[in-house]
């Protein structure tokens, strides 16, 4: 037997013994394969069978929720009326649409959140029914000029409008009417503006002693009409000489006595 | 005589070939076996995990009877409050 064909056969051998060793080793992983499969099938029947009935009870439970919502729905929709959009829309922000939707009704949804707080907003509308809503959201607010404040301000008029108010009076230092004290109680140490200077002051009586107030003209014009009108004092000191309208140190006419 | 060594050059290339396809024909076996390890245990999880879903039957119930309640709330507020 020649060399070549002696090589030739050690080869054809170790090629039959490597493709023996690779093709067992590979049978044997995929026997492994069979055997972890087997084992993840039987889990994923479990699964399944455990899920089987959770579609039936979900359609359940959805029906049930969706019966629930719908009752709700319509009950807003039937009191809220027309601002039943608006209303959806200021609480859950994109639902407003959604929901008219789902009740069949068309027109744009305005939040009414943006107009008025969420609670004047609902109140408004389930007490007094006023228009909110009836304006684009971007738009101006809408408000009824019926039920504003303004309106019920008018109820209560005040000199100056609706919206005066009675203003505090200034004391102290920086009062625009500063008073000067007086060296006799109740007496003014100067006249007040528009009395004319020339008129007797009030004061002390230098004949009589007794302290004398002396009104001005036009103040003492319709007392003294009056004192023309009534009895004049029946004499005494100063019955001719004293005007009718002072008044003696007791705070009386000279007819008073 | 010539030939018989050619036929061994062939020999020999034809048996690095088919041992290096031989190889990758197993590391791609192996490399299987940890993965369907890996799924078989995600499994069993799974399906322990799905154990609580005989609880649903009672949400199911529970939400039946809230809605029941809801229906009679509404409408009491229906009663109550004025239409719009």
């Amino acid at each position: 037997m020649s060399l070549a064909l002696g090589i030739m056969i050690v080869l054809i051998t170790a090629i039959i013994a490597a493709l023996a060793f690779f093709l067992i080793s590979t049978i044997f992983a995929l026997v492994k394969i069979n055997k972890g499969l087997t084992v993840v099938i039987g889990s994923v029947g479990e699964i399944i069978g455990k899920t089987a009935p959770i579609n039936g009870v979900l359609d359940a439970i959805n029906s049930n929720l969706v019966a629930g919502r719908d009752v709700l729905e319509n009950l807003f929709l039937k009191k809220a009326g027309p601002d039943a959009g608006g209303l959806v829309e200021s609480v859950f922000p994109g639902e407003g649409a959604k929901f008219l939707q789902r009740v069949g009704r068309s027109g744009p949804v305005v939040n009414t959140g943006v107009v008025y707080t969420r609670g004047v907003g609902i109140l408004a509308s389930l007490g007094r029914g006023a228009p909110i809503g009836a304006a684009h959201a971007k738009g101006p607010a809408v408000r009824d000029p019926k039920y504003a404040t303004t309106a019920a301000a008018t109820l209560y008029p005040r000199p100056g409008g609706a919206r005066a108010r009675p203003k505090s009076p200034v004391v102290g230092t920086d009062s625009p009417l500063q008073y000067q004290s007086s060296a006799t109680p109740g007496v003014r140490p100067h006249p007040r503006e528009g009395v004319d200077v020339g008129a007797p002051a009030s004061g002390l009586d230098p004949t009589t002693g007794r302290i004398v107030i002396r009104q001005t003209e036009h103040q003492a014009a319709a007392p003294l009409d009056q004192a023309q009108a009534s009895p004049p004092a029946a004499g005494g000191e100063d019955g001719g000489s004293s005007r009718p309208a002072r008044l003696d140190v007791t705070g009386k006419r000279p007819w008073e006595r | 005589m010539i030939w018989l060594w050619i036929m061994n050059v062939i020999l020999v290339v034809s048996a690095v070939l088919l041992i290096a396809l031989l190889r990758g024909v197993l590391g791609a076996a192996k490399s299987i076996v940890p993965r369907v390890d890996a799924i078989a245990g995600v499994a069993a999880a799974a399906s322990r995990d799905l154990d609580a879903v005989v609880v649903l039957l009672t949400t199911q119930n529970y939400i039946s009877q809230i809605v029941g309640s809801l229906a009679n709330y509404g409408g009491s507020l229906d009663v109550a409050l004025p239409d719009a």
